[in-house]
């Protein structure tokens, strides 16, 4: 479980840039996530998530094209490596386990109490 | 309003872009320098340029995150922390180990520190002089210059229209204010005393930064309105507003004008040179003073400032002043022709004011000669305990060789050894520093403020403060640090370890430090000596005059004279009578006289005939002025000084001009200190003065009636003016704090030479101390072997006292040289320095070493040899 620990919030990313595809890249990711959790994040947040997950191996990353709006500085896109899919459906069953269990955990927390 | 902005001309702003550039990773900064513009030019089309640069900036700073920052050389040095941590432990477990030594230390660093922050202080307090003035760079007193034997001689007084011509003339001009100063009585309810009353036109308050604590500062335009100072404010009203209330002022003998408190200036700050009691118009002046012309050429007014847009206008207004040198020279006599016109900035005037004559600011010279004696005596005491430190550093260093060779053989590299003794001097550098400010503060300065009666302003918030602290703490380190670091990093293991090694004892440097701090102590415990001696001197050095037996009144008019003199002159204790325009110590005029081709400015003293036998001023070649004697009118007599200056050698009969009328010398009065020892005697002559003129009263008293004479005085005139407050005193008061301040100086010298004495004994102890402690066993073998107290005491000071001496021979003949160059700078009258008072000094510090060195023998004659030779 070590290895593949991963972060509340590199999740969320995680599961954006896999959402994006090719479209996946710094500003995009950030609107992206702006729009669905209707909060404002800054470049820094995103960006060093971004990195350490490449460092975990999540993420792979290469250079776009370049854009008229960027300064002539190219985009770099963001993809989703198999082991971070592995990692991520984990996680999910994990936590959809956890939300089965849920109705019997509360009716024996009430046993108990009674 | 909002102007249509070329798109193409919006860029992000270009320092965050620098700072990313530098400290993010190299391989990161295309990427996330295109996400930013691309949000950036994303906000702006949907925000303000300001708000999209504000928030560019912002998420550029917050993109300084570890994970996104190179990696820098110096986040590795972090790895050193550990060690760090080691090196302070030690240092920390050594110091406490040898608590006397650390004592030594800490506590020498201390007092010197403590000097040094008494030093900063006093010097910022001097150098804000002034510096309170919002306009202080733009407001100029305007002075002149006249031609004297010694050079151009300026004058900071200025003739009378030129204010109003010049405001008239030069656009630059912006503000204009005159300012003149004359005593007056004022009177509010009962309470009556004489005060001085500065005239100044409205824009005074303008050009000077002088809040008001009530009332307000325009109210100065109205001719009938009064600004007091909040001490004055204080003295008439108490802590009332005084707002609307109304004062009498009374001007000369027979004028009287009420006035309307309409401001009260808040306190002035400590350090200014230029205030005022009570401010009111200008305008006054034209019907206060008797025939007072403000377009007379041939007069001058106190002062003239003026206040211009630009500081670079007054090179091009000083090119256009000679038409005022022309009308101005037409009118006075030629002594005083003009040769230039100056402009002298607020912001310096207080350093430039000993060279300026006649001018209503008051001199800082003696602040600026203290400021470079207080960093001499400052540097002094670092040396001192700096010295001291190095010294038992180095003699230390022998009960931790085990510890450094231990340390070269796991790896540690001499620059590693380097860093760790620096540590540790850090570590009692930054200790004494913090003591030392408590000293400094606590201490050192309530002591100089409460001794020469004013605050100096000390404030922690001041950033001055915290660019010095750090720069004493690194100046201190290194001087204290560095040669011990070097030097005990550089032994060999093998020897250290080996146990080979003779360290420490035998450095010739650390005799050399010793020798230098004997040096140091025996200059600053003379000059104690010598401020002592000359305090003494001084209170006991003749005025040239019998001050003792003279008393004074200052008359309002001849009238006044007249009657006074007649009550007082029934007095049976009252021996002589005399008027005089001018008193000794309370003014004088100063006059051009011309002899031959020289002309000499001197003072000048209107008196009558029996002013000098009254004063007891001796003539010594010539006569007297004779009472009623018509040609006497055209008579002078002058000083010693005059006689010598103008090279006489027969002064009684020359014949002087003053304003090109003659006058015949008929006698010479020995010198006299009409002012304090301070000042330098002055070429001076008396006059007869015209009885119309007569401003003082001045009477010999006999001897131990001064007191009951004094009162009786006082009792006599109160009769004679119920409405005007006695003004007059001992003639022995007119120096006002001279001897207080002498006593002063003699006192902060004592201290520094108690400091410098403590410093050097606590070295010599230090060192002793080790040196005995090191060689216990070798005295034990003596002891067992039969020596006595005699031989053991010449074993253990042979080596200092040899050094003692060759310390004070050096030492004695600099300072003696040194002491005498310095009481020539700092005193125009002081003793005469001899080498008795060296020889003093010299006795002091002997008696002190030598009893520090007895300490040590007394320890070891007494200690039981079987224990000495037990130790490992």
């Amino acid at each position: 479980m070590k290895k593949t620990k991963l972060g509340e919030f590199e999740e969320l990313v995680l599961l954006t840039v896999a959402a994006l595809q090719e479209d996946a890249y710094g500003v995009e990711i950030k609107r992206e996530l702006e729009r669905r959790l209707n909060e404002t994040l800054s470049v820094g947040s995103i960006q060093s998530a971004l990195k350490r997950m490449e460092e975990k191996g999540f993420l792979t990353s290469a250079f776009g094209e370049a854009t008229q709006v960027r300064g002539g500085k190219r985009k770099r896109i963001y993809s989703t490596t198999s082991y971070a899919h592995k990692v991520l459906r984990e996680m999910k069953d994990i936590r959809a386990g956890l939300w089965n269990d849920m109705p019997k955990l509360a009716f024996k927390l009430k046993a108990s109490i009674a | 309003m909002h102007t249509p902005t070329d798109p193409s001309r919006i860029v992000p702003p270009t320092w965050p872009l620098k700072l990313l550039r530098f400290f993010l990773k190299k391989e990161f900064i295309e990427e996330i320098e295109g996400d930013m513009e691309e949000l950036f030019y994303e906000n702006v089309k949907t925000e303000s340029i300001a708000k999209a640069k504000w928030r560019y900036t912002w998420d550029a700073i917050k993109l300084l995150r570890p994970s996104l920052m190179r990696n820098w050389k110096w986040f590795s040095t972090f790895n050193h922390l550990p060690m760090m941590q080691n090196y302070f432990k030690t240092s920390s477990r050594s110091l406490l180990r040898n608590p006397l030594n650390s004592f030594i230390n800490v506590f020498g660093l201390a007092m010197a520190i403590g000097f040094c922050i008494l030093g900063y202080a006093f010097a910022r307090w001097t150098i804000n002089t002034d510096q309170f003035h919002e306009n202080k760079n733009s407001v100029y007193l305007i002075t002149y210059k006249a031609q004297r034997n010694n050079g151009l001689q300026e004058y900071g007084k200025s003739p009378r229209p030129l204010g109003e011509l010049m405001q008239q003339d030069f656009p630059q001009v912006k503000r204009m204010c005159r300012v003149e100063d004359e005593p007056v009585v004022v009177k509010y309810q009962d309470l009556v005393f004489h005060e001085r009353v500065r005239y100044a036109d409205a824009s005074f308050l303008e050009m000077f930064t002088f809040p008001m604590k009530w009332g307000s500062a325009i109210s100065l335009k109205d001719i009938n309105s009064i600004i007091l100072n909040e001490e004055m404010s204080k003295k008439y009203f108490g802590d009332s507003n005084p707002i609307g209330e109304t004062i009498l002022l009374k001007f000369g003998s027979s004028k009287s004008k009420a006035f309307k408190v309409s401001g009260v200036a808040a306190k002035f700050p400590d350090a200014h040179t230029i205030d005022f009691n009570c401010l009111i118009h200008f305008d006054n002046i034209r019907t206060l003073q008797d025939n007072y012309r403000v377009d007379d050429w041939s007069k001058t007014v106190s002062a003239t400032f003026v206040q211009v847009e630009q500081p670079g206008d007054i090179a091009a207004m000083q090119l256009r002043m000679d038409k005022y040198k022309e009308a101005q020279n037409k009118t006075v006599e030629p002594d005083w022709a003009i040769a230039e016109f100056g402009f002298q900035p607020l912001a310096s005037l207080h350093i430039q004011s000993e060279n300026i004559q006649d001018h209503i600011s008051a001199s800082s010279e003696d602040n600026y000669s203290s400021i470079m004696f207080q960093i001499a005596i400052g540097l002094v005491m670092l040396i001192l305990a700096c010295l001291n430190y190095v010294n038992i550093a180095i003699v230390s260093a022998a009960k931790r060789l085990k510890e450094i060779g231990v340390r070269k053989t796991i790896g540690a590299t001499r620059t590693v050894m380097i860093v760790q003794f620096l540590t540790e001097n850090v570590v009692i550098t930054s200790v004494a520093l913090v003591i030392g400010l408590g000293l400094g503060i606590l201490f050192f300065i309530p002591w100089m403020e409460g001794m020469f009666h004013f605050s100096m302003e000390f404030s922690w918030t001041d950033p001055t403060l915290w660019i010095y602290l750090p720069a004493i703490l690194f100046f201190t380190g290194i001087l204290s640090g560095i040669y011990p670091a070097f030097y005990i990093s550089r032994f060999e293991v093998v020897t250290i370890l080996k146990g080979t090694l003779q360290f420490g004892k035998r450095n010739p440097l650390t005799k050399v430090f010793l020798g230098l701090q004997i040096v140091l102590a025996l200059l600053l415990i003379t000059s104690a000596v010598l401020f002592t001696q000359n305090s003494d001197y001084v209170s006991k050095r003749s005025w040239g005059y019998n001050q003792h037996q003279a008393m004074y009144v200052a008359v309002p008019n001849y009238a006044g004279f007249d009657k006074l003199r007649a009550t007082v002159s029934e007095d049976p204790d009252v021996l002589s009578v005399a008027g005089s325009a001018q008193h000794l110590g309370r003014g004088n005029v100063t006059t051009i006289v011309r002899l031959g081709t020289r002309n000499e400015p001197v003072d000048e003293l209107a008196v009558d005939a029996h002013y000098l036998e009254t004063m007891g001023i001796q003539v010594l070649q010539g006569r007297n002025f004779k009472d009623q004697s018509e040609s006497d009118k055209r008579s002078v007599i002058v000083n010693e000084l005059f006689a010598q200056t103008m090279n006489l050698s027969e002064p009684v009969g020359a014949t002087i001009k003053i304003d090109s009328v003659s006058f015949d010398i008929i006698g010479v009065a020995k010198d006299f200190h009409s002012y304090s020892f301070f000042e330098k005697l002055k070429p001076s002559i008396f006059r007869v003065a015209d009885s119309s003129a007569y401003r003082y009263l001045a009477m010999k008293i006999a001897p131990r009636q001064e007191r009951e004479a004094y009162q009786r005085v006082q009792a006599e005139w109160a009769a004679l003016y119920p409405e005007v407050p006695f003004a007059g005193g001992y003639q022995e008061d007119v120096w006002g704090n001279y001897y207080t301040t002498m006593n002063n100086h003699a006192q902060f010298w004592n201290v520094i030479a108690l400091m410098a004495i403590v410093l050097a004994s606590l070295g010599l102890y230090g060192l002793i101390t080790l040196n005995v402690s090191g060689r216990i066993r070798e005295f034990s073998i003596r002891k067992v072997m039969g020596a006595g107290a005699g031989s053991l005491s010449f074993t253990i000071s042979k080596n200092y006292i040899l050094l003692i001496v060759i310390s004070i021979a050096i030492s004695a003949p600099l300072t003696y040289q040194l002491m005498i160059a310095m009481f020539d700078f700092a005193y125009s009258y002081h003793m005469p320095i001899t080498f008795t008072s060296v020889l003093i000094g010299i006795a002091i510090l002997v008696i002190v070493l030598l009893a520090t060195i007895s300490t040590q023998i007394r320890k070891v004659i007494k200690a039981n040899p079987v224990k000495g030779l037990k130790v490992e």
